[in-house]
């Protein structure tokens, strides 16, 4: 069954902005129709109300790879913060205006002799409130269960890889904290914004499956 | 030890890394704003919400997308503890397919 | 929040991952089962999951560390250098002193 915008048959409620509707062009499948039937009886019995769901989903929205690379970057431009993120990572998003949860935040950082990558095998544990959603490779089965037995390989898949002498550590995210990588400040980059800065860090940087870029703006993978 | 769980795949072989970028439909984006408030009311809790992903069929576990299997284990918890009737789910969810009625007008 | 176990491991104490053997919900992975590492971290104490798994409460929380294992020791065929480590996070009564 397919739908166009001008056969719903129902009409859009345009007063409040919603989030992409790719999904109504899409025929329905099996997975949305037994969430919006759930929807549909959660809300009958009272459990949940439609506002409490919009809420969520614009607090949700929230999280960006973007306040993560803030995060790098205020470490790398001043050694207080640096020593505050390593220590405790929640308190240094927090001290950016960043909104936190409950989850704990640990700031791995990446040295001349050691870069970090990180992998929940047993599930998908991410620092969303912090990041956003994980991508789709993040979650995979393929990834999961890769990073830890053969993490030179898959980095090899990412474009990067690391002579014998730098240690490639992989923490797994199996328990109760979220991590972040701190990658090393690119050379050549000294006098650059802010804003730059933030500008050179790709969001697979902060789980250690890329580097930033160089100043050039060609990001060496 | 007893028989590992099937989310305990570190280290099994896989092939290579997807990695296109997929977007969340809405859907998908609304469902896990549903979980959210669910855990936030303490309907369940996270490590409950595992368990029951943990319980899956092994091959379907293997089949499963990330944001299926999300909604899936949630609606089994909430079976599970009595707040919602397995068959009228499955009724409602087959009638929503048949007549492709959305609303997302929440 | 008190943990319940005595005395708690110090940065760089080696331990062991004990076998349990413990059917249903936890979060000590196969594959580092009876691999012998080190504490790199006390992260502090948490609810037992293996208790809020079944809507039990998980309290006293118990202590987790994060350990650190050497991949040659974790895998038979690693293919890199011997420098190369993993860390993930173990609950206390996982762990043995080695």
């Amino acid at each position: 069954m397919t739908h166009t915008d001008d056969d719903h048959g129902h009409t859009h409620d345009h007063a409040t902005p919603h989030p992409t509707r790719e999904d109504d062009d899409l025929e329905m499948t099996p997975a949305e129709a037994k969430f919006l039937a759930l929807k549909e009886m959660l809300i009958e019995i009272g459990m949940v109300t439609p506002a409490e769901i919009m809420q969520r989903l614009e607090y949700n929205s929230r999280g960006t790879p973007h306040y993560g690379a803030k995060m790098i970057v205020k470490s790398w431009l001043d050694p207080e913060f640096k020593k505050l993120a390593l220590n405790d990572g929640r308190a240094a998003a927090q001290a950016l205006g960043i909104e936190i949860t409950d989850a704990e935040l640990m700031v791995i950082e990446n040295t001349p002799q050691t870069h970090n990558l990180v992998v929940c095998t047993l599930c998908s544990c991410y620092p969303r409130w912090l990041l956003g959603e994980p991508p789709a490779w993040y979650v995979s089965k393929a990834y999961r269960s890769r990073a830890v037995k053969e993490p030179r390989q898959v980095l090899k898949e990412f474009g990067l890889s690391f002579p014998e002498e730098i240690e490639v550590r992989v923490h797994d995210s199996n328990a109760d904290l979220r991590y972040i990588v701190m990658p090393m400040r690119p050379e050549g980059t000294e006098g650059m914004s802010e804003e730059e800065l933030v500008a050179l860090i790709p969001r697979d940087a902060l789980v250690g499956a890329a580097l930033p870029g160089q100043p050039s703006g060609t990001v060496t993978l | 030890m007893p028989d590992p769980l099937i989310t305990d795949i570190g280290g099994h072989p896989a092939g290579e890394i997807p990695k296109e970028e997929m977007n969340q439909l809405y859907w998908e984006k609304l469902m896990i704003a549903m979980f959210g408030v669910l855990s936030s009311k303490g309907i369940y809790n996270l490590d409950e919400f595992r368990r029951t992903v943990e319980s899956m069929h092994p091959d379907e576990y293997k089949k499963s997308h990330f944001y299926w299997r999300r909604l899936d284990a949630m609606a089994n918890l909430l079976v599970e503890k009595g707040h919602i009737n397995y068959n009228e789910l499955v009724r409602r969810a087959n009638e929503r397919l048949a007549s492709g009625r959305r609303d997302h007008a929440v | 929040m008190q943990s319940s176990s005595g005395n708690r491991y110090a940065l760089g104490d080696k331990v062991q991952i004990v076998d349990l053997m413990k059917a249903g919900h936890v979060r000590t992975p196969a594959y580092v089962r009876g691999k012998y590492g080190t504490i790199d971290h006390d992260c502090g104490n948490f609810e037992n999951p293996e208790e809020r798994a079944y809507g039990r409460v998980g309290r006293p929380p118990i202590p987790l560390y994060r350990v650190r294992i050497m991949q040659k020791h974790i895998w038979e065929d690693y293919e890199g250098p011997e420098g190369d480590s993993l860390v993930l996070e173990i609950y206390d009564h996982w762990l043995r002193p080695a």
